[in-house]
This record gives C-alpha cells, sequence and structure tokens, in this order.
C-alpha cells in the first residue's frame, strides 16, 4: 500500500489548483443569484485537459489512471469555489464520456469523445422521470424500432447540463415485458427532431449548473445510435452511477479542506474574551472533527478509484464512499458556518453557498437512502 | 493467490459454489426456495440490479475471476449454467 501521491500526480495537483484559482472563480456569487452556467470556464478546462482527462489519448483524452483523475478533481473543488461547474463537470465526464468508452462503438467513440474531451461538445444523461427516481428501471420512457430507426418517447426530469448540451445519452425501454432487461441507452444529438427541451428547473444550490426537463416526442434516432445492444442500459446506467459514486465527490474533499483552512484561519485570528477562539476546545474539536471526515472521506475515495484503476468493480465501496463524503461534507458546512458565527451565515463570507452546493450530494447519484440500501444489500440484507 | 495457482475446481464443485451462493445469498432473502440451474434468474427475480453486483463480487473475490463491464449483461449472467461457463472461460 501506497498513500502517497506520485511526483508527477503531486506536481499535476498545484498544477490543477493554479489554474482552478486564477481562472474559475470570477463572478460565482453573481452566477450562483443569476442561475448562469460559465460557458468560458468550460472552454478553458477544455483547452486546460481536465474535460477529457480519464478519455484515452487516441479519442483526444488526456489518459489519466482513475487516481490521478481523482486527484485533479479534488484539487479542482480545492481551487474552484463553483461547486455548481464542477457537478456539471462531473456530469459529463462520468455519464457521457465513461458509458461512451466502456459501451461504444469504435464509430461512435471516434465521432463523440474527441469533442467532448476538448470541450467542443458538452454531454449529459437523461435517466430520471417524474414517476422514477430511485427505482430507476420502472421508467415509463419507450423505444420502438422502425426498420433502420428507433422512435423514442418519454419525459425526464432533473436533467443536468440540457441547456448547453449536445450529446444526450437518453435511456428508454424496448420491451417492457422485460422490466429493467428492456432498458437501453442511446446517443441522441442536440438538434434532432422531437428532443425538446423543458422547464428549465431552479434549485436550491448548484445554481450555475443547467437543469431542465426533457421531453422525447416521436424522437428518432438512426438504429447505429444505440449505446452498447438492447437491453443494456441497465449495465451502462449502473457502470456511469459506480464510476460516478466513485469520483463525484472527490471535488468534495477540495471544498472540505478549503473550508477547514479557512476555519483555522479565522480560529486563530479572531478573538473573544480575550484570546483566539481557537483557543476554545469548543471550535478547536469542531475543526478536528472537520479534519477527521475529510481524511476518512479521502480513504474510502481512493480506496474505491484504486479498485476502478485495477479493472475491479467497486459498486460497495463506491456507495460507501458516496454516502461518507456526501454527508460529511454537509456537516463540515454546517460546522464552517457555526465557527464563523454570524459572518458564517451571511452570504459575502461564501459559505452558506457550500451548504446549499453540498446538500445535493446526499440526492443525486443515488440518494444516501439508496447508498444504504446498497451497503446493507451487499450483506445479505 | 491468483487464478492460476488456484487448485483447479472440478466443474460440478464450481457449478454447486455458485448455486449456493445464489440460493443463499439472493434467493433465499427473496423468499424464492427452488430454482433450477437453466432457469432465468433475472426473469424470476432471484437476481435485481443490485443482485448483479453482489453476484459480480462474488465472482471476482471467491471465484478469483474479473468480470468486465461488457460481460455484465442479462445473457451472461442469466442462470447458473451460463454464470459457471463465464467462470470456466475466463478461467482459461
Amino acid at each position: 500500500m501506497d498513500f502517497s501521491w506520485s511526483e508527477e500526480q503531486a506536481a499535476f495537483r498545484k498544477e490543477v489548483i493554479r489554474f482552478a484559482k486564477q481562472e474559475l472563480n470570477d463572478d460565482v456569487a453573481k452566477r450562483d443569484r443569476e442561475e448562469e452556467f460559465p460557458v468560458e470556464f468550460w472552454k478553458k478546462c477544455g483547452a486546460f485537459g481536465i474535460l477529457g482527462l480519464p478519455v484515452p489519448q487516441e479519442y483526444g483524452g488526456g489518459g489519466a489512471d482513475t487516481l490521478t483523475t481523482v486527484c485533479a478533481l479534488e484539487a479542482l473543488g480545492y481551487g474552484c469555489k463553483d461547486n455548481g461547474f464542477l457537478f456539471s463537470l462531473n456530469a459529463h465526464m462520468w455519464t457521457s464520456e465513461l458509458p461512451l468508452m466502456a459501451f461504444g462503438t469504435e464509430e461512435q467513440k471516434r465521432r463523440y469523445l474527441p469533442k467532448l474531451a476538448s470541450g467542443e461538445w458538452i454531454g449529459l444523461h437523461c435517466m430520471t422521470e417524474p414517476m422514477s427516481g430511485s427505482d430507476a428501471y420502472s421508467m415509463r420512457s419507450r423505444a420502438e424500432r422502425k426498420g433502420d430507426r428507433y422512435v423514442i418517447n418519454g419525459s425526464k426530469t432533473f436533467i443536468t447540463n440540457t441547456t448547453h448540451g449536445d450529446l444526450f445519452v437518453v435511456f428508454a425501454n424496448v420491451d417492457p415485458s422485460k422490466g429493467a432487461n428492456g432498458v437501453t441507452g442511446f446517443l441522441v444529438e442536440k438538434g434532432t427532431p422531437g428532443l425538446v427541451l423543458g422547464k428549465k428547473l431552479h434549485k436550491m444550490g448548484l445554481r450555475t449548473s443547467p437543469m431542465s426537463e426533457v421531453a422525447l416526442v416521436d424522437c428518432e434516432v438512426p438504429a447505429e445510435n444505440i449505446l452498447g445492444k438492447e437491453g443494456s442500459g441497465q449495465a451502462i446506467f449502473t457502470h456511469s452511477m459506480e464510476w460516478e459514486r466513485t469520483c463525484i465527490l472527490a471535488s468534495h474533499l477540495g471544498m472540505m479542506q478549503r473550508l477547514i483552512e479557512t476555519c483555522v484561519k479565522y480560529a486563530r485570528e479572531r478573538q473573544q474574551f480575550g484570546q483566539p477562539i481557537g483557543k476554545y476546545s469548543a471550535i478547536a474539536n469542531m475543526i478536528a472533527d472537520m479534519e477527521v471526515r475529510l481524511e476518512t472521506g479521502r480513504l474510502l475515495i481512493y480506496k474505491a478509484a484504486w479498485l476502478k484503476s485495477q479493472g475491479r468493480h467497486a459498486l460497495r465501496e463506491a456507495a460507501i464512499a458516496k454516502l461518507f463524503v456526501s454527508e460529511a461534507t454537509v456537516q463540515t458546512c454546517l460546522d464552517a458556518i457555526q465557527i464563523h458565527g454570524g459572518y458564517g451565515y451571511m452570504a459575502e463570507y461564501e459559505m452558506e453557498r457550500d451548504l446549499r452546493d453540498a446538500v445535493s450530494g446526499k440526492i443525486y447519484s443515488g440518494t444516501s437512502e439508496i447508498q444504504r440500501v446498497i451497503i446493507a444489500g451487499f450483506q445479505g440484507l | 493467490m491468483s487464478a492460476t495457482e488456484q487448485t483447479p475446481a472440478t466443474q460440478s464443485t464450481l457449478k454447486d459454489q455458485i448455486r449456493e451462493f445464489i440460493q443463499v445469498q439472493l434467493a433465499e432473502p427473496k423468499g424464492i426456495t427452488t430454482f433450477t440451474d437453466e432457469e432465468s434468474l433475472m426473469e424470476t427475480g432471484v437476481i435485481d440490479s443490485l443482485g448483479i453486483f453482489r453476484l459480480v463480487s462474488f465472482l471476482e473475490e471467491e471465484m478469483r475471476v474479473r468480470v468486465s463491464d461488457e460481460e455484465i449483461n442479462a445473457e451472461t449472467l442469466k442462470s447458473v449454467n451460463t454464470i459457471e461457463e463465464l467462470v470456466i472461460r475466463k478461467r482459461k
């Protein structure tokens, strides 16, 4: 076991932090208020090489291993205060690039991956429906084969990246009599007739990440746009979720580290009753607990990422990491606000935004309750 | 210990191990007491979406074979017989 980053990874980490601090923090509060997705940041991340980090070099990506990608995402979370933007970036990576890499045909990979890796295109997936959230495979969307095409009908909700998205990975059932085994993935390009963006959704947090409903109204796609085979949607979605749950909260590790450093600085400087508040055990203990949560979260995410880098499955480990880190981040945000007292509650101090952003971590990519179901399920319960 | 270092299990032993895992870990908790080696475990509800990954973990950790993402599908993991075939194929 080796818990240290290689020299190359450590240098890359520093470079990502420098890039994020310098390039990705302008007007976050304003964009959060106005729910504005920073397109120019996306282009910068594409040019820097972040967007295609796990994509093989032959398809225009960085060819980075899973741990290096996690290292970079953690660094992004530390350097970039725009959690909504990072959420969009993660959705792009784990729910469009990764499934294409694993299930796409050679032609599909050559057609789409270079555009996704460079940032020219934005990817997303459409799974959740108004009546199927945690019970994702009970979806009502249908796809019917008609000659050399599929015709998709259905409605999706809580879909990330839609308004700026170019490649939609849409899940629909080709044979409801087979239940989950009929669920199939399709690649649908922006502008395809019948792919209709619904109302924009306004969120508590992650407000710089666009979200809306999506309707598929007799949406026709060529048969070659199927991702994998008929009925492999369950495998694709589980694959996406396993990767996403392993990696998506790496940026939360960075966020937690940033919050701890902010709190330590404040606890040393803020004087009450004649001494820094960090001298009071009530404050010091809170910071110690924040540090324990961060280090525990790191171990869990790194282990899940290591398993994936070994080509092994990590559904259980990813569920544990996702559950722990999402809940740890919310608690760390609450503690950071508490330590800062009245100032922490003010929007100007930006911690309330981190809290609003962090709450969603307990919901997306499978709620905390679903992660517990998975973990208990592995115990035969 | 790598797969090649293991004492090769006979095919009947291998099938017994697979069947026992599915019986005890996946079927019985759902109240399903019997299933045949040919039966589609997904269609009969023995294996659900979580069960697939518990099965894959079992194959990787206990049977010492790596299961690729493409192999996690309704055909390869359909029945005790197809799962056994997968393990034998992967061990070659």
